[in-house]
């Protein structure tokens, strides 16, 4: 299973951001970049909520392959 | 009755059969109870007869062995009070209490015909099945080995242990699949069965397939579908709950209906009641990783302007203040240059009238000053020509005789006189007076002047007193 950007870590940082952001840390220098990072993360963790990658076919092949191999 | 054959007594079968038969029913005319384990039940739906086939083992040895009969009126009286208080039927591989009776058969043979079954025996064995998996579970310290396990954060991708027909595993990807909120889920059957003897291997085959594509999978389900509350004591099983318990991924378990927490349940990462309760367990996991992304994203929404605006307001204020703190100060300063200026002006205006009216007295002052001078100076010449006139004469004589005085004392100091007595004067080259031997070089020319005349000379040692 390959993932382009790890959502686990993307959602940590949104976290982090929007702590950040909630606790007046970020500077109006950093705003703009925080907030354009803030934006790609959101888009990750809502894509990972809709789509998944994975197909049951691969995996079946696997299973067989993994059987042929054990006889 | 024996006959007569060839010098022997004999009987036929059925008289030997008849005679045993006589034997036992006097024997054993009444019912008993016994304990045994069903090996195989050996129940037949269409005539609804059972004959089960009852063993008593030590270990896994078999010591006794004796076939059993259950007639279908009786059958389905016993199976209904085992539903009633075990949550399931009469199955393979349970320990009974049972009443029967020694029942011979002339063409069937020797079995025991059963009359009764107590149900709460068995459920005490089943039990007492139940706490000996927990305690080796626990024993061997994976009673809570799935339930320590970390849950992903997002559990997307699901490993479905079920049958495919059955309701249960429909209800499941009903709810999944077909959520409001547009969470995708992916998931792949691995199909068993969950009920009866075999569901507990069949299940963990399942989840050693499983186990070799794990990659692919967060969690792994396992979902039971719609059987009521019968045959759930499966779940208790040692190897069963063993598997799921030592499983590396979480396992969550949607098994049943029971009160009766089975320990399948109990080790899993979580169990839920029913499947599609489940399904909404993994629904919340989505809320809850979905729910603060788009929190985030109203923060971003709403707080960012607010503290932009915040900024602005600040910048403006400061600018505000800025602006007004150098109109003052220019306002300031130019008023003092303005007070500057007019002040100067004045000033110079006073300072020029007042010269203007100087100057208009200025030429009469001259001319009555110059005229005061010139009476005053008239006056002082006349007196001094006077003083002259009157005191001239006198002066003229005391100063003859001064002079006359002055011309001794010049002679005497004449350097003539002063040579006549011995002196003479030095001069180098260049004519300078020599007073001193300092200026004096060794081998150095000089000129000794006398009354008469002069030398010329040459130094040719020098001494100095040491007083110089």
């Amino acid at each position: 299973m390959t993932k382009k950007i790890n959502y686990e870590e993307a959602f940590d940082e949104l976290q982090q951001i929007v702590q950040d952001i909630e606790e007046g840390d970020v500077t109006v220098d950093d705003l703009a970049a925080k907030v354009k990072r803030a934006e790609e993360l959101i888009k990750v963790c809502r894509q990972k909520l809709s789509n998944t990658e994975e197909d049951v076919n691969n995996i079946l092949r696997e299973l067989e392959s993994k059987n042929s191999s054990e006889q | 009755m024996p006959k007569e054959l060839l010098g022997h007594k004999v009987f036929s079968l059925l008289e030997v059969c008849k005679s045993i038969e006589k034997t036992i029913s006097n024997r054993y005319g009444t019912a008993f109870w016994v304990k045994a384990e069903i090996n195989k039940l050996n129940h037949y739906p269409h005539s609804g007869h059972a004959y089960p086939e009852l063993v008593e083992k030590r270990e896994s040895t078999v010591l006794a062995e004796m076939r059993s009969v259950i007639w279908s009126s009786k059958f389905d009286e016993i199976d209904q009070q085992f539903k009633k208080v075990l949550g399931e039927g009469l199955k393979d591989g349970i320990e009974v209490l049972l009443l029967a009776r020694v029942d011979y058969n002339a063409k069937y043979g020797l079995s025991l015909h059963i009359l009764d079954i107590d149900p709460s025996f068995t459920l005490g064995e089943l039990q007492k099945e139940k706490e000996e998996s927990i305690r080796k579970l626990k024993e061997e310290g994976l009673f809570d080995a799935n339930k320590s396990l970390d849950f992903p954060l997002l559990p997307q991708h699901i490993a479905i242990i079920s049958v495919e027909t059955s309701k249960g595993y429909s209800d499941f990807l009903k709810v999944i699949d077909q959520n409001s909120f547009g969470y995708k889920f992916f998931h792949m059957l691995f199909p068993a069965l969950l009920q009866g003897e075999k569901a507990g291997p069949s299940i963990i085959k399942q989840l050693e397939r499983i186990r070799s594509v794990l990659k692919h999978f967060d969690v792994v389900c396992i979902i039971r579908g719609g059987g009521g509350d019968v045959g759930l004591s499966t779940f208790n099983d040692y190897q069963l709950s063993k598997a799921v318990a030592s499983f590396p991924l979480p396992v969550l378990s949607g098994i049943g209906h029971s009160t009766n927490e089975t320990v399948t349940e109990m080790v899993s990462f979580t169990s839920a009641i029913t499947p599609t309760e489940l399904a909404d367990y993994l629904l919340q996991r989505f809320h809850n990783y979905s729910v603060p992304v788009e929190d985030a994203r109203k923060l971003l929404l709403s707080k960012v302007p607010h503290i932009l605006a915040e900024e602005n307001f600040r910048f403006e204020d400061k600018l505000g203040r800025f602006q007004h703190q150098i109109k003052n100060r220019l306002q300031n300063e130019n008023g003092l240059l303005r007070n500057l200026m007019s002040d100067f002006r004045y000033y110079v205006s006073q300072s020029l009238a007042s010269d203007k009216a100087s100057l208009k007295e200025a030429p009469f002052k001259i001319t009555s000053s110059v005229k005061d001078r010139l009476n005053r100076n008239r006056e002082t010449l006349l007196e001094l020509h006077s003083g002259i006139d009157k005191n001239g004469r006198s002066l003229l004589s005391s100063k003859s005789e001064g002079l006359d005085h002055l011309e001794k004392l010049i002679k005497m100091a004449d350097p003539k006189n002063t040579m006549k007595l011995g002196y003479s004067i030095i001069r180098n080259k260049k004519g300078e007076l020599i007073h001193s031997t300092k200026q004096l070089n060794i081998g150095e020319e000089i000129e000794n002047i006398f009354v008469d005349g002069s030398l010329i000379s040459k130094v040719e040692s020098k001494k100095h007193d040491k007083k110089d």
